[in-house]
């Protein structure tokens, strides 16, 4: 038996730990570690509850806006405080770009190379590799002369023997299985994925006046001044400006990055086998279309036990069964006590005993739901979407499974899947990307939205808030890049008196409970295959395909600077 | 003062954690650059956190880039030491042997650029040894001191390029906002 121990497992923010024993080329047990202290909401209390979001959004670097929104309507429910329609529209808006400026830099820059081997992209046929794209999709960078600059640099390149940031990949190893020309085409995209990620920032940044940090938001509303007849406002030039960078961006997401998740997918078939994992799964609804949020574009649920009948509804962000369901359990983490407790009466309270499998071995808190662990994400999200019959996860779904029976480019069968065949590793970036492609569509419908309300007369974008004088309690929630996002707040006149983060990549990144049962990345990684113990790629295919971002599951700061991945064989 | 070369575009930049002690040196910097110093309207001055590789598209086609970042010491050196790292510096560091606070997301998101074609022509870090980065824990005076020094600094670095930027009469009020002690006020419960 080998122990393999990854460390860190994240390229971006924190420190993941992932330790494995590896039997038969198969895992049998493995532990998900955070290695850095968390604690980042001991800062908001007692500060001014109206200032709450310009804290909560430095929590973590990549995922501000997030923690910014989930924060405003975390004391917006605290207060029952309606915001105006103007208001949900600019934060949905903000909310879609930014989720997919993450979704492509995810699928790309963050997890590609664990599928594609550049160091066979000079091998491959420029013109072959642009008549196979051509027959997917009409993406315009998929044109012969394109796809011949991208391989003459990544032929420089590897000629030179300078790999640059690249020579900490896999390359040539067994599990690398696209053909040259499918390599080729996926890093052209990979490339061209920055343009992209620039639109989506620049979207962000005129809605948010700022990016990455935004500064439009307000508990009660949004700052954007709404004034038709004005230069200095919101008025239809900025509408304009943002429905031609949206124009410019939804085509590289559904016609590059939706039909490359599809060509991986029917490439690595296999791979809908393994990482099921923790297969009880949950969504909040998000992008709400009325002012006092009753109707929403993305609809909650919860599936337990991977049965898609059994979906049952979050209706909307007053659900009193999430309330009351929600509990940190901290046996196995780095905390004082044991057992678990509902997150507005979370304490955050160190006991560092060093890494012990069997007892306290992470600084993250094992969150439950009815004391089960739960899985969250974009999985989950189309999970709940496809079970309760959502029009558009189901055209988006069915539209990839139909793409993905097409492909005859791995030299296998024709590849069927079904919404329970999605329960897997590849079933996440899969996902992600049908995810992305309907935001891409709620964009539109959101900017239509925005547009229409303005053009109706409404200009309205900010209610204030009151602060009564005794104590109440919020819940703010979004359904995140990564997954369901609650904040939970206690307000006493108007400033925070306990703040609790539950976040995605806690519930992902969950350590064992009370009752030792393990997390979803834990659960996840039994019976993943492992070819060479010394280059465990497949383990950290898995793992990448929940996008671990440990930032704000734990505490943020790299002092050392450590090479990207260290690998040790126990 | 008058640029000789057609105007490009510039960004000045502050990579850190302003809830991370000194790890915040960078957005402090950006704050008092603002506050001290009237740049070309073509100078982008941003405060970016830690995107990681979110870094890159604001980068992307740009042509002079200047990091401020709290940095690894070399050597012997003390907290709140100034160093400025050009290109070669960044380009000969490798994995091993981190600049900045901040990377790998800086060293990466400058290799894609490169390799897409859209990175900077020239990066400079003006680089400060932090003393403690603990949670919560506002900017050491050693950092405090280099912060004004790393300032002018950057403002020096823009004009031996021709780039127009100049030290204001009167400062603009700075947004140190998570300082404790000046954030605002006026919730009705002051007391």
């Amino acid at each position: 038996m080998a122990r393999i121990s990854i460390d860190p497992v994240t390229r971006i923010e924190g420190h993941l730990r992932i330790d494995v024993e590896v039997d038969g080329g198969k895992v049998q047990k493995a532990w998900a570690s955070c290695t850095m202290w968390r604690g980042l909401e001991t800062i908001l209390r007692g500060r001014d509850a109206r200032e709450g979001w310009v804290f909560a959004q430095r929590f973590c670097g990549v995922c501000t806006t997030v923690h910014a929104i989930a924060s405003v309507r975390a004391v917006e429910d605290a207060l029952q405080l309606e915001i105006p329609a103007n208001a949900q529209y600019i934060r949905n808006l903000i909310l879609i770009a930014h989720a997919l400026h993450d979704h492509i830099i995810h699928f790309y820059q963050l997890s590609s190379l664990d599928w594609v081997d550049i160091a066979t992209i000079p091998k491959a046929d420029p013109a072959r590799a642009a008549s196979i794209a051509e027959g997917y999709s009409n993406w315009p960078g998929n044109s012969r002369r394109e796809l011949e600059a991208v391989q003459s640099k990544v032929k420089g390149m590897v000629d030179s023997g300078q790999l640059g940031i690249f020579s900490h990949g896999y390359w040539g190893h067994p599990a690398m299985r696209l053909s040259p020309e499918l390599n080729l085409i996926l890093f052209a995209h990979y490339l061209q994925a920055l343009e992209f990620q620039r639109k989506a920032c620049q979207i962000v940044g005129v809605l948010g006046g700022k990016t990455p940090h935004i500064q439009n938001l307000a508990v009660g509303g949004v700052m954007n001044a709404i004034n038709l007849n004005s230069l200095a406002t919101f008025n239809m030039d900025r509408l304009g400006m943002l429905q031609s960078l949206l124009q410019d961006l939804i085509p590289f997401v559904q016609q590059a990055y939706f039909v490359d998740a599809c060509l991986l997918s029917a490439s690595y078939p296999e791979w809908f086998r393994y990482g099921r994992g923790v297969a009880n799964y949950f969504a909040v609804p998000d992008l709400p279309t009325d002012a006092n949020a009753t109707r929403f574009d993305l609809p909650g649920g919860l599936i337990m036990k991977g049965e898609l009948t059994s979906v049952q509804p979050i209706q909307n962000w007053r659900d009193q069964s999430f309330r009351s369901s929600v509990a940190e359990d901290v046996t196995h983490a780095w905390y004082k006590g044991e057992g678990a407790q509902t997150p507005w009466k979370g304490e955050t309270d160190p006991d560092y005993t060093d890494f012990q499998a069997d007892k306290k071995y992470t600084w993250v808190k094992a969150p439950r739901y009815n004391g089960q662990p739960i899985q969250v994400g974009p999985l989950a999200n189309v999970l709940v979407g496809y079970a309760s019959g959502h029009p558009l996860t189901r055209k988006w779904t069915d539209t990839a499974f139909k793409t993905i029976s097409s492909v005859h480019e791995a030299g296998t069968a024709a590849f069927h899947l079904t919404p329970e065949a999605l329960q897997s590793t590849m079933g996440r970036y899969l996902a992600r990307a049908i995810r992305s492609a309907m935001l891409s569509d709620l964009a539109l419908q959101h900017w239509q939205l925005l547009t229409d309300n303005i053009l109706k007369g409404d200009d309205t974008t900010f209610n204030p808030p009151q602060f009564p004088s005794h104590e109440c309690e919020g819940v703010g929630m979004h359904e995140a890049p990564r997954g369901a996002l609650s904040h939970w707040v206690i307000v006493d006149k108007g400033a925070f008196t306990n703040y609790q983060a539950v976040v995605p990549t806690t519930w992902n990144a969950s350590p064992r409970d009370e009752k030792g049962v393990p997390g979803p990345y834990e659960t996840s990684l039994i019976a993943n295959p492992v070819v060479d113990p010394i280059k465990p790629l497949e383990v950290l295919r898995t793992v990448h395909s929940f996008d671990p971002c440990m930032a704000c599951a734990c505490h943020t700061f790299d002092s050392s600077g450590r090479a990207i991945a260290r690998v040790k064989v126990l | 003062m008058s640029t000789e070369r057609p105007l490009r575009r510039i960004a000045v930049v502050g990579l850190g954690n302003v809830l991370l002690g000194d790890d915040g040196f960078g957005p402090l910097a950006i704050e008092m650059f603002r506050s001290l110093y009237e740049c070309d309207p073509k100078v982008e001055i941003l405060d970016l956190g830690t995107p990681g590789l979110d870094l890159a598209p604001y980068l992307y086609d740009v042509d002079l880039v200047v990091i401020a970042d709290a940095v690894h010491p070399r050597e012997e050196e003390g907290p709140g030491t100034l160093s400025v790292y050009r290109d070669d510096d960044l380009v000969s560091s490798q994995a091993q042997l981190r600049v900045t606070s901040h990377d790998p997301g800086v060293q990466e998101s400058l290799a894609q650029l490169r390799l897409a074609g859209h990175a900077p022509s020239e990066v400079i870090v003006v680089g400060v040894v932090p003393e403690s980065c603990g949670l919560g824990k506002g900017i050491s005076l050693s950092v405090l001191d280099t912060c004004l020094v790393a300032v002018d600094t950057i403002a020096r670095l823009l004009v031996e390029r021709s780039i127009e930027c100049r030290r204001r009469h009167d400062p603009i009020q700075r947004n140190l906002w998570w300082r404790s002690g000046e954030h605002g006020r006026g919730n009705g419960f002051d007391s």
